[in-house]
């Protein structure tokens, strides 16, 4: 491997790293078949006791289901959910759901 | 001529009423909304502490998932200071007005009929019905669900 290739090697990684951060919504559509027996497929929910999830802020979705994992928040059913969940998970997750219609800013 | 006449006289006479909230200090839904407008309904508005991300989008939400948000901020069961302490304060009415506020849907998709499009069976009684008294102490009858 040349210097150019060890270059363009750091560099490829660099760029990915951000990505890895924000999460992959197509990944995330594989990831929450659970997700959807409540949250319903596109997001809005199946019930009304259930929050939509569409469009919501991705970076809320991960504190959220940070606060699930560590305790934080606490909720039966979602720290079932939540237990297994990697940090790359939920990025995944949280890319998916923000990236569907529905929630919005209302003022 | 006679229409004008009466509309004049309508709109003194609302103005008379709200000038009659204002010096009671009683507050409104309205105000109660504002509040919640103050973070909510800013674009990109952030929480400070203890950690930093983007408060939630509350417009087309669920009504009954929202009250039983606040319900549960109200009884200590969900922890974050600043709706904690909103959420004191507010009866189980506000609550549902509050709700109705969100969950209708957002007036860019529908320009009528906004209470039907938005299926509101929930355990939550409609605004409608008397409410239970005010400040009659943190335990809220609902606030366990």
């Amino acid at each position: 491997m040349n210097a150019t290739a060890k270059i363009l090697a750091a560099a490829l990684l660099a760029a990915a790293a951000p990505a890895l951060a924000a999460g992959d919504a197509e990944v995330g559509k594989k990831k929450s078949t659970p997700c959807q027996a409540c949250h319903g497929a596109n997001g809005m929910s199946v019930s009304p006791e259930f929050p939509n999830l569409a469009g919501q802020h991705q970076e809320y979705l991960m504190a959220v289901l940070r606060h699930y994992k560590n305790g934080k928040r606490k909720n039966v059913i979602m720290q079932g959910q939540v237990k297994e969940l990697t940090e790359r998970d939920i990025a995944d997750l949280a890319a998916w759901f923000s990236s569907q219609q529905g929630l919005n800013v209302k003022y | 001529m006679h229409s004008l006449r009466v509309l004049a006289c309508a709109c003194a006479a609302f103005g008379a009423l709200a000038a009659t909230a204002a010096d009671t200090g009683k507050i409104t839904i309205q105000n109660r909304i504002a509040q919640c407008q103050g973070c909510h309904g800013i674009q990109g508005w952030k929480t400070a502490f203890p950690e930093v991300y983007p408060v939630p989008k509350l417009g087309g939400q669920n009504r009954a998932y929202i009250i039983a948000a606040l319900k549960a901020y109200k009884s200590g069961e969900r922890d974050f200071a600043t709706m904690r302490a909103i959420a004191a304060d507010l009866s189980d009415k506000d609550m549902e007005e509050v709700a109705a506020y969100y969950g209708a849907p957002a007036p860019a998709q529908t320009a009528s009929a906004a209470p039907a499009a938005q299926p509101a069976p929930a355990p939550a009684a409609p605004a409608t019905v008397p409410a239970p008294t005010a400040g009659s102490g943190g335990k809220a009858s609902g606030a366990k669900r």
